[in-house]
């Protein structure tokens, strides 16, 4: 049992997760609905769908891959359970000895990190939340930023135990002395794993998203790279890949899209490339027709972000890698052990996860099919509670015995029993039973103070350029991306030519020669030249230009968020970036 | 003149004994036959707490009163999302049709007298402030938090204040408030913060148990404030 009152009532006492992470999900839920307010308007029935077609198709789609891997010379694994994952991820891993790890969730399922290092490698967090929390110990607390609930001061204090020496704590200051740790770290490292956002059945690319180009440099530079993921991560197409990356970083960190996102193609030359894929209870839920739809979720944290119940006891009180109302359904439906069958409860059922689940989700309606399996199989309620129930349901079973129950219960709410609490661990609980019936004092209505309270300003419309190549201006513009007709060259550019762009996101996308990640990462400044007449309005418009092999979307510079959602641009990658806006001159 | 029946919550009937007269005075204003039938309940807290077969055996009886009437009107959204949306769910084949058939004519309040045909006839008028609490279940399951707006809305003379952070729940959540206090205190505890901030002391709602939860904390902590179910708001200005 994984007693998770127990561990969000000592959360709530000790840490106040709530005014930490209430503000900052607050500000950034609205963020996210300003950015999916961009469009297109049918964003979510389009990554449904997509996701539904995936989880349906999951064996159809897997052959495909296999036989498209192969043509490209990357190794298809499959593992159906968490050690037999960890077996396969050693094995590739061979006399590897420095591993760099960026973020996965499929990793923290199956305890990769830990397993690696009991087998003697030396295996390093290249993601800035995950370095820190690594140091930490207690697993992150929210699956797009593990740090959320450390602030500046205690992000330096673990900082320090690792030997840094840092004068203050600016979060760019800290979020920099991790990346040139990590930088130094890929000096000189054997193999890099990854994780994926999509893997493209039809083509046999692997979609991986990131900020702050740990990830570019882990598929790029060690000799050995290995993409771990979950199995119900493969899409039919390309423009299923794209239906879901409309709706995945909108929700995730409020951005039109990520600052890399990566349609990884063959291996480079000399290059080893495997994905594992793993299963751990994966297929028997694609089987369940109550929960199968789970199986959709592409890990946005939609669903936590706006959750009340996550924003009070924070994300380390469910115990699990997956946290929130995801984390409420998936671990119990993962582990089948009862170690997680009580998370279900872990929620008032305000519906919020399911509003606002961009793969339409019925998160809430699934937390109560999990309760009454717990139920069902004697996970949770102790016969005391099991004889309440058959008491209640023989008292309301008629209204006469339900009337009288009511008059007993209003007695016991009268007087002497208003005193009494509900028993519990603490004195905390200050809610004092209301008297029933107690007249109302009209009075009251005309006492009402002043507001002193803000509410939201609605911002006004936005007015956008009448042209496609004047909105791609806008939104790049609004990235911190200059835009220009000609420039100045200057030393250190890394000049390259976009095969199109994105006016929604400000986004350029790079194939072949130009995506590839080493001299984009070194250079001081990336130029890219966008021909207008290439420029589509939507993410979803971009499936024609993807080609084949490799292929880069950039939208703004690298960056992180992972210290209060604070953001520090530049980390592995130029910290500038210059779009020229022009028709090509030959 | 529709023969409909006022279907009044268990707990409503514990905790605001005689608060279905507000409601029955409003519907009759309306020009309705209302039959009261209380004592039932929907059997919302046991399908919550996972308890399916017990759930079944005392919403029943809720279906069973229901059945002669062309409406029954609930006082409480969450009861009406629990007869509408899950008891059917809890039969199988021909039954959860009938069920089902028997589910539909469960209506919220704010729904069935916001889209009442004879509501122009009727005059609202009531002096001073109220703030309103969008009930998760009236505004998600129901859809129908618009209705509640917009009945408050008619009431001449009273000002209605929105709550910051509306859409955030109140911590009550039936069995939720029991079984996991600490974490139902701090969601209460912020959904107070911003009643205290709106400045009114009278804060209604389409569900008055989120109120009685509401209530407990403020009662607790000592801040003045009193939870009106929107009938009452309504019937008061009625009079």
């Amino acid at each position: 049992m994984s007693h998770y009152r127990e561990r969000a009532a000592k959360e709530i006492r000790e840490e106040r997760p709530s005014a930490t992470v209430t503000p900052i999900m607050r500000k950034l839920v609205a963020d996210s609905r300003n950015m999916l307010a961009r469009g297109p308007q049918d964003a979510r029935e389009r990554a449904s769908a997509a996701r539904a077609y995936a989880v349906d198709h999951l064996e159809e789609l897997h052959a495909q891959l296999k036989a498209n891997f192969e043509r490209r010379g990357i190794g298809y694994h499959r593992a159906s359970t968490a050690e037999e994952a960890v077996a396969t991820m050693t094995r590739l891993l061979g006399d590897a000895k420095r591993v760099a790890k960026s973020k996965s969730m499929v990793g923290e399922e199956i305890g990769l990190t830990h397993a690696l290092r009991a087998a003697g490698m030396d295996i390093l967090e290249t993601d800035i939340g995950e370095y820190i929390v690594d140091i930490e110990g207690r697993g992150p607390s929210h699956i797009t930023a593990p740090a959320l609930h450390l602030n500046r001061t205690r992000i330096r204090e673990l900082l320090a135990r690792t030997g840094a020496d840092l004068p203050d704590d600016d979060p760019t200051r800290l979020s920099q002395y991790v990346r040139d740790v990590v930088g130094e770290f890929f000096r000189d490292c054997d193999a890099g794993i990854t994780g994926a956002n999509a893997v493209i059945a039809s083509s046999g690319r692997v979609v991986a998203v990131e900020n702050e180009g740990n990830v570019s440099l882990g598929v790029s530079h060690p000799k050995l790279h290995i993409i771990i993921t979950g199995i119900e991560k493969v899409v039919a197409d390309e423009a299923a890949a794209l239906a879901v990356l409309q709706v995945l970083a909108a929700n995730a960190t409020a951005q039109p899209l990520t600052s890399f996102t990566h349609f990884l193609g063959d291996p480079l030359p000399g290059q080893e490339r495997h994905v594992v894929f793993v299963d751990h209870g994966r297929s028997r839920i694609a089987a369940d027709p109550r929960y199968r739809e789970v199986l959709k979720c592409i890990r946005c944290s939609a669903c936590m972000n706006g959750c009340p119940v996550y924003r009070s006891a924070g994300g380390l009180s469910y115990g699990s890698p997956y946290m929130g109302p995801i984390g409420a359904v998936v671990s119990p439906l993962l582990w089948r052990d009862g170690r997680f069958a009580d998370l279900p409860f872990a929620s008032s059922l305000c519906g919020r996860c399911t509003e606002s689940c961009p793969v339409e989700i019925p998160l809430h309606r699934m937390l109560l099919d999990l309760r009454a399996d717990a139920v069902a199989q004697h996970l949770v309620a102790d016969r005391k509670e099991r004889l309440a129930w058959k008491a209640w349901a023989l008292a309301f079973g008629g209204a006469t015995r339900a009337r009288a129950a009511s008059a007993f219960a209003r007695v016991g709410l009268r007087g002497a029993g208003r005193a009494i609490r509900p028993p519990g661990p603490t004195r905390d609980d200050p809610r004092l039973l209301p008297e029933p019936g107690k007249p109302h004092n009209e009075e009251l209505l005309i006492k009402a103070a002043d507001r002193r309270d803000e509410l939201p300003v609605i911002a006004p419309a936005e007015i956008l350029p009448d042209s496609l190549p004047g909105r791609f201006a806008h939104r790049a513009g609004q990235l911190g991306v200059a835009v220009v007709e000609e420039l100045e060259p200057r030393e250190g550019d890394r000049v390259v030519h976009a095969t199109a762009a994105i006016a929604s996101t400000g986004s350029v996308l790079l194939s072949g020669d130009a995506a590839l990640k080493r001299p984009l990462l070194a250079a001081s400044r990336v130029v890219v030249h966008v021909d207008p007449a290439t420029i589509v309005e939507y993410p979803a418009g971009l499936a024609s230009y993807l080609g084949d092999g490799e292929c880069l979307l950039l939208t703004g510079a690298s960056r992180t968020a992972d210290i209060e959602k604070v953001i520090v641009r530049g980390i592995h990658g130029a910290a500038e970036m210059v779009v020229v806006l022009a028709r090509p001159t030959s | 003149m529709a023969r409909i029946a006022l279907f009044d919550p268990c707990y409503m009937n514990t905790l605001r004994p005689g608060d279905a007269a507000n409601a029955v005075h409003v519907l009759e204003a309306l020009g309705d036959e209302v039959t009261l039938l209380d004592g039932r309940c929907c059997g919302q807290p046991a399908f919550n707490s996972g308890f399916r077969n017990e759930a079944r055996s005392v919403g029943r009886e809720a279906l069973k009163a229901g059945r002669p009437f062309e409406a029954v009107v609930v006082t409480s959204g969450s009861c009406t999302s629990m007869v509408r949306h899950y008891l059917p769910m809890l039969y199988d084949g021909p039954r959860r049709l009938a069920a089902g058939q028997i589910a539909e004519r469960f209506v919220d309040f704010p729904t069935y007298v916001g889209t009442h045909p004879k509501l122009d006839s009727v005059i609202f008028q009531l002096e001073g402030t109220v703030a309103v609490h969008d009930a998760c279940h009236t505004r998600r399951e129901l859809g129908s938090s618009h209705h509640v707006l917009a009945l408050l809305e008619r009431v001449e003379g009273l000002e209605v204040r929105r709550l910051a952070h509306e859409e955030e729940c109140c911590g009550f959540g039936g069995s939720f408030s029991v079984k996991l206090p600490e974490v139902s205190v701090a969601m209460m505890t912020s959904k107070l913060d911003d009643v205290a901030l709106s400045g009114a002391r009278v804060i209604t709602s389409a569900d008055y148990s989120c109120l009685a939860h509401l209530q407990a904390g403020a009662d607790g902590i000592g801040l003045q404030m009193e939870g009106w179910s929107l009938p009452e708001v309504l019937a008061r200005a009625l009079e």
